[in-house]
């Protein structure tokens, strides 16, 4: 076992100047079942596994709306990112009780991050144990952004966290300008075969309306979690082959009227 | 200590809403009980570059709400992401400062008008009453203005006639109410474009003879 | 991995023999691990500059953030730890805040760089805190000196500054800042050769892809350089460079 002395507190810098506590903690995030978040100009989507604990227990849910225009995948401890989730709430309706209008994706995004940077400051806490992705829309537009333990945070077109995620990753860098282009549908796809990704790898698994979530925001559409049956649509478009020519996502209970695009 | 009373104090502002803009109104006195204490105060400041914000009654008070909304306009402006807090959020926050403060017994004695980009006008009063009108006006101007304004007012006009209609009021109030003042300050706040907050001019084309006739 | 300081190093509350406090030393480290931030005063305006590091393709670009605004004529240019850095960041936007609040004016640089340090050199103090992991690189546009630049260290330490750079490139910065009569350069000139500076201090072969980062700092207050006209046209001025 890789040991040293300065890796139990979060207070010690090494002498390399890093901080083995904020590492590992980071660490936690890829010990979650995998994430997929995905942006274009117009949408914002999330995708995630979800694990159960046994047979007689129910899955576990890894997508909270946290306010009409925004919600958050999370991978990591749950119960962290339940503490997080309900922070951001809580920033999200001060901002509507203050100003009557909603929060500026990336600003809760920055306080959040703000939030879990304290948490590596001091004796008293440990870090976050939890990586979010938010997706969300304001003003400017769609967003997708990534935070870690570590406070740090970035606006992305696309990642994937928990894991095997790196197979996700490497998906949607290979198809990064297709997400940027993408429209609802397509971007709803793109989203599920990176995840489906992560699934490879494993024998005897894949990815089901049991085991997976996906949430859509978008200009004009508010954020909404679709579960269970409701996936078995947009899976029907990832089902022919790892790549398809622009699968139709007939049958997915879609809010959007436009037209699916072939752009692959 | 709670301000139980206001001291030093400002009289009506006006307010229109035009098809092009929205037009903001008063006079520049801040008076010491009956007295005519300060005559070139300003009462409409624009902290903001999207709206201006036009108040009366206690003048520190009003002083108070500016500083709070230059803090608020200042944090913005650190943010640097391009949101840019409309209008109608200001109005609402202003709401929720005044209704606090009513509530903790120790109100900011203020009627205040927000003008805004988007042809946004709404009143916050010192119990935190809040709603947006067409037209607006407070203190005695609600009174005495009110009427004439609603009667003014078309949904075509413009700010041009705007601004006419609300001197007019301003010149009416310096007729009938004692604490206002000749000497006026008015904002045009386009749809869009630069907001232009007049420095104080005084009301010309005063005519007194009439007051004989009135009883 | 043992020895490096025989076990005096693990706290700020702990001095070696020699006098020394190692996680001090060690904080100043995550500084130099971390991308180049410059700071340079010039004629009439500083100029900020920091190497933002893409850590991955996909990262929206433009909007990775080292240099923060903290007051209309104040922005800080964080070097090390870029969390730890808006933490600095904040309390530095409240102490101008309260300034404001108290003496209706701009809080001065000299003022504001002594309390962020007091700020910084208190988590230097206590076993339960940790020192930042960054330098804060100050720069002001002051009502009465004009232009100014200060550094925050992790220790608490602060100095007033002609050119400043810290990060992976400082050796080779500093030994360009060093050439430079700064204090006779117009703005865009310097801006140009700022974004040169940090440009070829960096390793073509084996560094990755960066942005750079520049915000200067004048009498008409903080201005965020575009960063295509700061690379491409040699520093030209713009308006924000918000995405």
């Amino acid at each position: 076992m890789l040991r040293n002395q300065y890796d139990t507190d979060i207070t010690t810098f090494s002498p390399q100047g890093r901080i083995h506590q904020i590492e590992y903690a980071s660490e936690a995030v890829k010990q979650g079942s995998a994430v997929v978040g995905a942006r274009s100009g117009t949408h914002a989507v999330l995708a995630c596994v979800k694990r159960s604990v046994s047979d007689l227990a129910s899955h576990q849910r890894k997508i909270f709306e946290l306010d009409t225009h925004v919600g958050v995948a999370v991978s990591g401890i749950i119960a962290d990112a339940r503490v997080l989730s309900k922070f951001m709430r809580n920033e999200c309706l001060q901002h509507r009780f203050a100003y009557e209008s909603a929060v500026p994706v990336g600003r809760l995004v920055r306080h959040v991050a703000d939030y879990c940077q304290r948490c590596t400051q001091r004796a008293s806490k440990r870090p976050f144990g939890v990586g979010l992705l938010v997706a969300g829309v304001d003003e400017l537009g769609p967003h997708l952004f990534e935070t870690c333990p570590s406070g740090d945070e970035y606006e992305l077109w696309a990642m994937a966290l928990g894991a095997r995620s790196q197979s996700a990753k490497t998906y949607l860098e290979r198809h990064l300008e297709e997400v940027k282009q993408a429209k609802r549908d397509e971007l709803i796809r793109l989203a599920l075969a990176a995840l489906r990704e992560t699934f490879a790898a494993v024998r005897d698994a894949e990815l089901t309306e049991h085991n997976c979530m996906v949430a859509v925001v978008g200009i004009e559409e508010p954020f909404r979690v679709y579960e269970d049956a409701q996936v078995a649509g947009f899976l029907e478009a990832i089902r022919p082959a790892p790549e398809p020519e622009g699968g139709s996502a007939t049958g997915a209970p879609s809010a959007s009227e436009e037209r699916m695009e072939d752009t692959s | 200590m709670h301000t139980t009373e206001p001291i030093v104090t400002g009289a009506s502002v006006l307010g229109i809403q035009c098809v092009d803009g929205v037009v903001l109104g008063c006079d520049t006195l801040a008076s010491y009980g009956s007295l005519a204490r300060f005559q070139r105060v300003r009462r409409i400041v624009q902290p903001g570059a999207d709206w201006v914000l036009g108040g009366g009654g206690e003048y520190s008070d009003l002083q108070e709400v500016a500083r709070l909304l230059e803090t608020m306009v200042t944090r913005e402006y650190c943010q640097e992401d391009g949101v840019v807090r409309a209008p109608r959020a200001v109005h609402r926050y202003l709401a929720r400062v005044m209704y606090q403060r009513r509530s903790r017994l120790d109100p900011l004695f203020n009627s205040l008008v927000l003008a805004g980009r988007g042809r946004f006008l709404g009143v916050v009063d010192m119990y935190g009453t809040a709603f947006e009108s067409h037209v607006v006006a407070t203190g005695f101007g609600s009174l005495l203005a009110l009427p004439l304004l609603r009667k003014a007012w078309r949904p075509d006009m413009r700010m041009e006639e705007g601004a006419a209609c609300v001197e007019h009021c301003l010149r009416v109030l310096f007729y009938r109410d004692c604490r206002a003042l000749s000497s006026v300050q008015l904002a045009r706040v386009p749809a869009e474009g630069a907001i232009e907050v007049s420095e104080p001019y005084e009301l010309g084309e005063l005519q007194w003879h009439v007051a004989q006739t009135v009883a | 991995m043992a020895g490096v300081g025989s076990g005096y190093d693990l706290s700020t509350t702990t001095f070696s023999p020699e006098g020394r406090v190692f996680q001090l030393e060690y904080a100043n480290k995550a500084v130099e691990l971390s991308g180049t931030v410059v700071g340079v005063v010039c004629r009439d305006a500083v100029v900020l500059a920091v190497e933002n590091v893409l850590p991955h393709r996909f990262v929206v670009s433009g909007t990775l953030r080292r240099v923060h605004t903290v007051d209309r004529h104040v922005a800080i240019a964080v070097g090390g730890m870029g969390p730890d850095g808006r933490h600095l960041v904040a309390r530095a936007r409240s102490e101008a805040e309260n300034y404001r609040a108290v003496y209706g004016e701009a809080i001065p640089a000299r003022v504001l760089a002594d309390r962020v340090a007091g700020y910084a050199h208190l988590y230097s103090l206590y076993w339960h805190v940790r020192p930042f992991g960054c330098t804060a690189v100050i720069g002001a546009w002051d009502a009465v000196v004009g232009a100014v630049l200060y550094a925050v260290e992790p220790d608490g330490s602060v100095y007033k500054y002609r050119a400043y750079a810290h990060g992976k490139g400082r050796t080779a910065v500093r030994t360009e800042l060093d050439k430079v009569r700064w204090a006779e350069r117009e703005r865009a000139e310097a801006m140009r050769e700022v974004a040169g500076v940090v440009e070829r201090s960096r390793d073509v072969v084996k560094d990755k892809p960066y942005e750079l980062e520049m915000v200067v700092v004048g009498e008409r207050g903080v201005e965020r350089i575009d960063r295509f006209t700061a690379a491409e046209s040699g520093g030209e001025r713009s308006g924000g460079g918000d995405d």
